[in-house]
């Protein structure tokens, strides 16, 4: 009995099945508000309010044709998709959606996590140079490249609250927020949020698929299944990416009358508001600025962000 | 040190709306070295030219290109005109001037909102396009049509703007005019905007100069061109308007200078209004001018638009020819590519507002007999499926 409640925890829910319903609805949410602030109406005819699109999108993508290119390295090629959709996933298990995170929380899964993130990325970078087109070559390199730029002050950011906190499990900082680290620590708070626009390729960092400049970037040659699967990996991030600043930057699933899982889905769901705007409101940086950005503003940002932390712990 | 390797751009890219291709020669995301092929839109018109009678020929001309129609509508006129030995009455010179101004915001509209969208900046692309249905609408309001509106015919126009319209007109230039200084704000204040637009595609005066680039690109390289000052035709010898130029010669000053000339136009377009005359609006003409010949420029969007016509005296002209500013753009935009990154491709190509389908009509592709008789085939088929549809089958 306890194996199968175990088993229904990481398959149904919160784990696979709910998370990704839960990145569908984020895609939804992400896609109605961006064409909101474009002046544009978004999905619609899909169910109410189009809301089940994200879903159609996807249906309809598994059942397009599978095309794998002749001069492709056809294992890691069909392989990137899996990578792509079981990391993030596995990686939200950790979050503590339900009060409690489906796998048993120790103290280091935070730096498991943020180690699982940066596999992404490499899956991202193989995706591309293995497809050996000249498009997901350039968008490879470029996702590499990006990493450079977004990794250092995302993790250093993260560690300033691990400090706060003393400890580096997700489940016990979210739990050890009175105030909302947010609050408290405003700058590094900044630092993530925008890293997080790059982790998740999103304007002003698209850079890895910019469509005008490199078709689809390392997406290119992907059809079909393959297609519909990296699609809902992006989703899954996004899940991932927000219910992680949710979780130690918010005060996780904390908050009055409502269960822990309903706080944590209206949190998650404000950062990709939030996440949404961003997209909105810039165009596309080039790779060189935006890795000198990241170097030159970011980095020093989330250092200042750790340094105040420690003074502020030696002197209260 | 990495061998360079080819990066082949079109004839189908997400960033070029049209069929053009581009061997891009990179280093890393760096482009050394850039080879254009022209020729995957090539329509035949200039020789279709031959085929079709004087008045036939302004409708040709109309869809050399898509959004730079009236131009082409008013060069092929002056130049008819010319060889008539005519001039259009004064109102219709001024309906022309209306007109054309008219086009010229809209495109210029539509360029600005597609440096938006080749920089990943979506959401200033869906404002200006929303803007410009505004100006879309007064096309529609005179002329009935949105894009391709035959408004500019040989010795006249075929549309009056008659006082009723007027009132819209103006209520129209306001609403683009607050909104374009918007627009123009933005341009200034956007960080990203700046970042992938500043120094990006430079091309010096001198080089402007020596590859005879025109229009908008040649002004914001700091040159001072443009055929509605050089060589007033229709009415702008009568209003006033500026002549913009910025010394920053890159894609920023391309942009403004575009955000500029829109405003200009607005202005334009309220001055023709105000000193309209009345009269007549077109002339009458025989079927076909005496013979001889004449070569005309005006000032497209994008830049100095030149057309040639010989008449034999006959019914149709005996040679046109047509000479797009994208065309007198490309080696310009081949020498603004080189040196710059992957990344500052769509933007750069961009800046100097192609159109390629106006570039590309040069000779007639003749098709055997057995390929035509195929199509032609197909052609009938078509038409006969869609009339039975039409008229639910069955004989009458």
């Amino acid at each position: 009995m306890e194996a199968l409640i175990a088993l229904f925890k990481i398959l149904v829910f919160p784990g696979l099945i709910f998370l990704t319903f839960l990145g569908l609805v984020y895609e939804w949410i992400d896609r109605k508000a961006v064409a909101r602030f474009q002046n544009r109406i978004g999905p619609l005819y899909t169910g109410p309010r189009g809301f089940l699109q994200p879903l159609a999108d996807f249906i309809k993508l598994m059942a397009k044709e599978d095309i794998v290119p002749k001069w492709a390295d056809k294992l890691l090629f069909s392989a990137a998709p899996v990578f792509a959709v079981s990391i993030p996933t596995f990686a939200s298990l950790y979050l503590p959606m339900t009060g409690t995170p489906v796998l048993p929380p120790f103290e280091g899964d935070l730096v498991l996590v943020i180690c699982l993130a940066t596999f992404y990325t490499i899956t991202a970078f193989i995706a591309g140079l293995a497809s050996t087109n000249r498009f997901s070559t350039i968008g490879a390199v470029r996702a590499g490249l990006q990493l450079l730029g977004f990794e250092i002050p995302m993790f250093i950011s993260v560690a300033s609250v691990a400090i706060a906190a003393g400890s580096l499990s997700i489940t016990t900082i979210a739990n050890r927020q009175a105030i909302p680290y947010a609050i408290l620590q405003p700058l590094g708070f900044a630092v993530y949020l925008i890293a997080l626009q790059a982790e998740l390729e999103r304007v002003p960092f698209d850079i890895p698929e910019a469509e005008s400049e490199i078709v689809a970037g390392w997406l290119t040659e992907f059809t079909g299944k393959k297609l519909a699967f990296l699609r809902l990996s992006a989703d899954l991030r996004i899940v991932f990416g927000a219910g992680l600043a949710t979780a130690i930057f918010l005060g996780g699933g904390s908050g009055p009358v409502l269960p822990p899982i309903i706080w944590f889905i209206i949190k998650s769901a404000v950062i990709v508001l939030v996440s949404a705007m961003i997209r909105a409101l810039f165009a596309r940086l080039r790779i060189d600025q935006m890795v000198r950005g990241a170097w030159k503003y970011l980095l020093p940002l989330s250092l200042l962000q750790l340094l105040m932390t420690k003074i502020l712990l030696v002197v209260v | 040190m990495l061998p360079t390797y080819k990066l082949p751009i079109g004839p189908q890219h997400p960033a070029i709306k049209e069929a053009f291709h581009f061997t891009f020669e990179l280093d890393g995301e760096v482009i050394v070295d850039v080879k254009p092929r022209l020729g995957n839109v090539h329509r035949g018109i200039e020789k279709g030219m031959e085929f079709r009678s004087w008045n036939q020929g302004t409708f040709l001309v109309e869809r050399i290109c898509g959004i730079c129609n009236t131009p082409h509508t008013t060069c092929y006129a002056l130049t008819v005109e010319e060889i008539y030995g005519v001039e259009a009455p004064p109102r219709a010179q001024y309906i022309r001037t209306i007109i054309n101004e008219l086009n010229r915001i809209h495109s210029h509209m539509l360029w600005i909102g597609i440096l938006g969208m080749e920089l990943g900046f979506w959401s200033y692309f869906m404002y200006v396009w929303r803007d410009r249905e505004r100006v879309m609408d007064i096309i529609e309001m005179i002329t009935g049509n949105r894009v391709n509106t035959a408004t500019i015919i040989i010795g006249g126009v075929a549309y009056d703007i008659p006082p009723h319209m007027e009132g819209p007109i103006r209520r129209a230039m306001d609403y683009l005019e607050e909104r374009m200084k918007f627009y123009k704000q933005v341009l200034l204040n956007e960080p990203t905007i700046r970042a992938r637009t500043e120094n990006v595609g430079v091309l010096s005066k001198s080089k402007a100069r020596e590859l005879c680039a025109v229009g908008p690109v040649a002004r914001a390289s700091d040159l001072k061109t443009d055929v509605r000052f050089d060589e007033p035709y229709c009415s702008y010898g009568e209003v006033s308007f500026n002549l913009v130029t910025y010394p920053y010669c890159d894609v920023y000053a391309r942009a403004l200078v575009r955000a500029d000339e829109t405003l200009e136009s607005i202005e334009i377009v309220r001055q023709c209004l105000d000193k309209m005359p009345s009269g007549p609006i077109k002339l009458r003409l025989p079927r076909a001018p005496p013979p001889g010949e004449a070569v005309n420029r005006v000032e497209a969007p994008r830049g100095e638009l030149l057309h040639y016509c010989k008449s034999d005296g006959k019914e149709k002209p005996y040679r046109f020819k047509a000479r797009t500013p994208t065309l007198a753009n490309i080696p310009a935009l081949c020498e603004m590519l080189k040196g710059y990154y992957i990344a500052d491709i769509p933007a750069i190509v961009a800046s100097i507002d192609p159109c390629y389908c106006c570039t590309e009509r040069m000779t007639f592709v003749d098709v055997n007999t057995g390929k035509r008789w195929v199509w032609t085939y197909n052609e009938l088929r078509n038409y006969s499926l869609k009339w039975y549809k039409a008229n639910g089958g069955g004989r009458k």
